[in-house]
């Protein structure tokens, strides 16, 4: 271009295309999930990054994002010292760990285990043998209608948490998943690929974030295929605290079977954009579905929830509570959408999305859906945009709190019944202490 | 034993549509097709000034880049534009000056609707303007009205006897390029209502306006104006019917709204055009664009009633630019068999301490798709912003859907928005404690329905509530689930 | 009045009712009483017609006429009411509404004229009177956000209005303190003649202080087991139930 020194850089999605050849190559050809890659690859090709012409994107833009040259594969395997990270970690808590560092495994950071339970990474589970049964009756099976985000996580899927849980076997600690960021490369694409399998009666407790350690750019494509069989019970929480360098789209896929209970928190304060697709398929009677959701951001961060809840048969249940409190120039979208088949009668199905514009320049955006084809069913949604409760607020400065601190306590109260469902003690406190941290204050909320 | 289901549902699926016939009127009708010739022949059939030829034609050349929106929930056959014919008169005198010259074969066509005119004239002092197929035929009242300075009369009439206020006014709150179907309707349009409430006049009498397609083959464009000068007041009706056809019959309407500063608005709606049979052959695509602007302290009130239309396609909105200007939306949507309604409202915040209501009752029974679609949207300066919406489904039987997409996008802090939404069937017990007091499940139906949509109901004038009453149910007989 | 022969009602293919026999004449008051589970609601259900609950033997004579095949609104139509445990919701309709809607539903079913607007409101302000309901409540939505005791009420105050020869209350004193007990009891008293019949469906004998039964039958596990005078009552509160087991 004239007048510009800027190099000119090919587009991120030409760049990825072209370097699936190479990629493939350098990993396994032979692998069980080739044609899978090949495949996806060729409908990200044709479908492209999502854009805002797209009603799902309505809100949320990509371009700026996509702009950076990113490295797609970092070159060096760069190792991290525990006492550098082990403020990312839970406190006096037992816990397997899965971490990853510039999308390589770590395993002087990791505890794993292959006694009983299956808690290590894909890239053992794709190439071993003793894995392939489980990979070819799960890997990939939700994903096939897809958005061309998880087309790409697929075509590049190559490490990433491996978890499979056999039946009736209840873990009694919890597993951490981290994904490091160093900055070794100037600017980074990571694409990591979770898979974690529950069997029947299983159940367990994971917790994952993304944390960059420096300012560089990371643009982090991430994919979970979870599996909930027959009366399992999954707890997943997702700590999205990583700093405003970073982005990250976080395409999770829940499949259940009857009788079976999962619960998805996700915690939003960090990153630059942050979006969360979280799909529920529903395949058996009597499931649960709970997704909760705090984010408080400020600047120009930007979250957007985009939640699924496919009530495809009887008797089903799904609640949905998401608070967001919103300062600065930051942006909140809320879109979720709920939808019942016409045999899932008796079906409840709620859906609440509150949030507070701390900002003028803050914006909102919520559509929150129903889609609602059988008659015997209690669905409803509520949504509310409001400000902190001026008469409060008075009450508690009244009594000597400050400004400050009193919309801080308000606003806690505000998101309260979120962190209540939170069974982790470590990881409850430790959410209190980034909301008081994001929030500026220095109290504790265990009034 | 009792009445069962499916004897109810033989019974009523013999009933047909109550206005599906056709009036054997004679009409002068366009061949069929569209081209810059048509636009043309119609502007100058109604004799024209040449400012609103050029402005027919701007349109035409625009729509025919534009294309067919596709992102609302419903599923329809394309209409073929060169299959329709755009204008159609029924035959003899162009105007007519009194009820006298009227074809008395029409005017049974509208005693047959329930508006028996010189009844109207005398008893109920409802002003009405008549428009069949593409021709404004009667306009009652006029003398009473224009005492006051109110003008209400055919917008070809308008254009020709006061070309400042249409120019002034059109397309200024749906513009031109505004979507596909709005802008045909600008390059087409044949005729519809107009009407100009003067400063501080509170316009004494319900203005109303009937639509009715008659012709087959033929495509409907009426074009609303209403303009409610500062401090003034009008309420405002219209009905639509249609006879039945085994065809789809296309209906692209606009109407714009101007309230000016402190004038109010009150827009109703009973749309009952021919919603198809019961297998869902024929029956009208009504893709409507309706939108007021609010001045400072103004007000406009939509309210509808929509039983009738196979695709029914429409967003009565309202744009709050003054300080203080409030909207509101209030609406009843019931389809039955194959009928498909997506339709919400728009409220769009601009000025300072705006509010807005929305109230939407959607009743989906038989095969039928029923959406709420709807925005409220703050924008960054309207401080002190109040919005409350609710929408509510009833569904009957579990072959039918219904479906809600709000988009709530708020830009300043001082606003307050809330949305409410539920979703429920008639429950076995309500109609049982019906039975047990001697009420029949048909009726307990109809009273259940009632009740679900009475805060809508009431917000219709009182001559109107009746009759949507009745066409509620009409429209839901047969569709016990 | 009403003859009820050797009845077996089962829900869901579960039996409930084992052979009931009962005979009521115009003029009298029946109590049923009974331990919870004994069947006395679903009794009360059976002959109002619900369809829930599945008739596998025996008869209803109601006035002469097997009632067992007609319809819930036909069985009301000919005069059975029932006043509901539990009354039900229906929002937006009036309880003005929805009583002249079924007095309206009534009149046609005989082939008689709708009673004239005037002529129903007089006679809705002197039944609402007797049962000293207040006329706001008349155009609140039926039994929506009622109090307990208001729903009995609105549900007596039908009865006053529908007239009908068969009233069958179910429970109609729980949930009921002990002024709106009396009101309930008193319009009841009021409405009893010598050409309609009560029948009283009821766990506890307190009712019984207001509204005198002239016999009482306890019904158990799906038979009715004692059937005396008003006596049989104040036994049964003395001794419990466990004293019929």
């Amino acid at each position: 271009m004239i007048g510009s020194n800027k190099k000119t850089t090919m587009p991120l999605a030409d760049k990825l295309v072209s370097s699936f050849l190479a990629f493939e190559l350098d990993i396994d050809i032979q692998s069980p999930v080739h044609n899978i890659r090949t495949d996806a690859i060729k409908k990200f090709e044709k479908l492209g990054f999502p854009h805002r012409k797209l009603e799902a994107w309505k809100y949320t833009s990509l371009n700026k994002l996509l702009k950076e040259d990113y490295t797609l594969f970092s070159k060096k395997k760069n190792v991290l010292d525990f006492k550098n990270v082990k403020d990312f970690f839970l406190d006096n808590t037992e816990s397997y760990k899965l971490i990853f560092v510039d999308g390589f495994f770590d395993s002087f950071l990791s505890q794993t285990s292959h006694e009983k339970v299956d808690v290590c990474i894909m890239s053992a589970a794709l190439s071993k043998a003793k894995y392939t049964s489980i990979i070819k009756k799960y890997f990939n099976k939700s994903i096939e209608k897809g958005d061309s985000l998880s087309q790409l996580n697929t075509a590049f899927s190559k490490e990433g948490a491996y978890i499979h849980v056999p039946k009736n076997i209840i873990l009694e600690k919890p597993i951490e998943i981290i994904h490091f960021a160093t900055g070794n490369e100037s600017a980074l694409m990571l694409q990591p690929r979770n898979l974690i399998v529950l069997e029947e009666g299983a159940q367990a407790e994971i917790i994952e974030s993304h944390q960059s350690l420096t300012d560089n750019p990371i643009f982090t494509n991430s994919v979970s295929e979870i599996f909930v069989s027959k009366n399992a019970h999954l707890d997943y929480y997702k700590i999205q605290n990583d700093r405003l360098s970073s982005s990250l789209i976080d395409n999770t896929y829940i499949s259940q079977e009857r009788d079976s209970n999962s619960k998805i928190h996700t915690f939003s304060f960090g990153g630059k954009l942050t979006r969360n697709n979280l799909n529920y398929y529903q395949k058996g009677s009597y499931i649960n579905s709970t997704m909760k959701g705090i984010t408080i951001i400020d600047d120009k961060q930007l979250v957007d929830h985009h939640t699924l809840v496919d009530h495809a048969n009887p008797n089903c249940e799904s609640h949905q509570d998401y608070k967001g409190i919103y300062s600065g120039s930051s942006t909140g979208v809320f879109n979720g959408k709920i939808v019942v088949d016409k045999i899932a009668q008796k079906t409840n199905a709620f859906q609440k999305n509150n949030n507070i514009l701390l900002n003028d320049k803050s914006t909102i955006n919520s559509k929150p859906q129903l889609e609602i084809f059988a008659d015997d069913v209690k669905c409803s949604h509520g949504c509310t945009i409001g400000q902190l409760d001026q008469d409060a607020l008075f009450y508690l400065r009244a009594r000597g709190i400050p400004k400050k601190e009193a919309e801080a306590l308000l606003t806690y109260a505000f998101a309260n019944n979120v962190l209540e469902s939170v069974n982790i003690p470590a990881l409850k406190s430790k959410i209190k202490k980034i909301i008081a941290n994001k929030l500026g204050v220095e109290i504790g909320f265990d009034l | 034993m009792a009445y069962t289901e499916e004897e109810l549902k033989k019974e009523l699926e013999t009933k047909e549509y109550e206005y599906g016939f056709v009036t054997d009127i004679e009409s002068d009708t366009f061949p069929v097709g569209l081209n810059e010739g048509i636009v043309k022949a119609i502007s100058k059939r109604k004799e024209e000034p040449e400012w609103m030829t050029d402005w027919r034609l701007k349109a035409f050349k625009s729509w025919q880049e534009m294309e067919e929106p596709k992102w609302a929930n419903v599923k329809y056959p394309k209409p073929d534009f060169q299959k329709i014919s755009y204008y159609s008169a029924p035959k003899g005198k162009d105007k007519y000056n009194s009820l006298d010259e009227v074809d008395p074969e029409l005017l049974k066509t509208f005693e047959k609707l329930g508006i028996s005119i010189n009844e109207q004239k005398k008893l109920t002092g409802v002003a009405i303007d008549i428009v069949v197929d593409s021709v404004s035929v009667a306009t009652t009242f006029k003398e009473t009205l224009s005492k006051k300075g109110i003008i209400f009369c055919s917008i070809s009439e308008a254009i020709k006897n006061h070309p400042d206020l249409v120019k002034k006014y059109i397309g200024s709150v749906v513009p031109q390029k505004d979507n596909f179907y709005a802008t045909l309707n600008s390059a087409v349009f044949s005729d519809g209502s107009f009407c100009y409430i003067p400063k501080g006049v509170r316009c004494p009498m319900e203005l109303s306006t009937y639509f009715r397609i008659n012709q087959a083959g033929t495509g409907q464009f009426e074009r609303t104006l209403v303009i409610a000068d500062k401090d003034s007041y009008v309420s405002y009706l219209e009905g639509c019917t249609a006879p039945s056809r085994d065809e789809n019959q296309l209906h692209a309407a606009v109407v714009e709204l101007v309230a000016l500063d402190g004038a109010e608005i009150k827009y109703s709606t009973v749309q009952n055009w021919f919603p198809g049979n019961k297998n869902g052959k024929g029956g009208v695509f009504n893709f409507v664009t309706k939108r007021g602007i609010c001045h400072t302290n103004s007000k406009i009130s939509w309210t509808q009633v929509e039983t009738g239309s196979a695709v029914t396609w429409k967003y009565p909105s309202c744009i709050l630019k003054g300080d203080n200007s409030i909207g509101e939306f209030y609406s009843i949507a019931v389809t039955n068999n194959y009928q498909q309604a997506d339709t919400g409202t728009k409220m769009i915040h601009i000025g300072k301490n705006t509010k807005s209501t929305i109230l939407s009752k959607g009743i989906s029974a038989g095969k039928s798709q029923n959406s709420y679609r709807g925005l409220v949207q703050i924008n960054a300066k309207a401080e002190n912003a109040r919005n409350f919406s609710q929408c509510d489904s009833l569904l009957m039987g579990n072959k039918c859907g219904a479906h809600t997409f709000p988009y709530i996008e708020v830009k300043n802090k001082t606003a307050i928005v809330e949305h409410e939404a539920s979703t429920s069937k008639i429950g076995e017990d309500q109609i049982f404690y019906c039975n047990q007091r001697g009420i029949d499940t048909e009726q307990a139906i109809a009273l259940i329905v009632n009740g679900f949509s009475k805060e809508v109901l009431n917000k219709l004038p009182m001559e109107f509530a009746v009759e949507a009453q009745k066409l509620l149910e009409i429209s839901l007989e047969g569709s016990v689930g | 009045m009403l003859t009820i022969d050797n009845l077996h009602v089962s829900v869901e293919g579960k039996p409930i009712l084992n052979g009931i026999n009962l005979n009521v004449r115009a003029g009298e008051v029946h109590a049923i009483m009974g331990p919870n589970g004994s069947g006395k609601s679903t009794l009360s259900s059976v002959i109002a017609g619900n369809e829930a609950y599945e008739v596998t033997k025996g008869d209803i004579i109601y006035k002469n006429e097997n009632i067992i095949e007609l319809a819930a609104e036909e069985r009301a139509q000919k005069g059975i009411f029932m006043s509901f445990q539990y009354p039900v919701e229906i929002p937006g309709i009036t309880v003005t509404n929805f009583i002249k809607t079924a007095i309206n539903s009534n009149l046609r079913a005989r082939n008689e004229e709708k009673m004239p607007a005037n002529i129903m409101l007089k006679k809705i302000r002197e039944k609402a009177e007797l049962l000293e309901i207040d006329s706001k409540f008349l155009s609140r939505s039926l039994n929506e956000g009622f109090s307990g005791g208001e729903k009995k009420r609105n549900e007596i105050f039908q009865m006053a209005m529908l007239e009908p020869s068969l009233s069958i209350l179910d429970e109609t004193d729980s949930g009921l303190d002990i002024d709106a007990l009396k009101i309930v009891a008193n319009g009841v008293n009021k409405l009893k003649n010598k050409n309609n019949a009560v029948i009283l469906i009821t766990h506890y004998q307190r009712l019984l202080d207001h509204i005198v039964p002239d016999y009482v039958h306890v019904l158990h596990e799906g038979r009715i087991v004692k059937s005396g005078g008003k006596e049989l009552a104040h036994e049964l509160e003395e001794k419990g139930y466990d004293w019929i087991k």
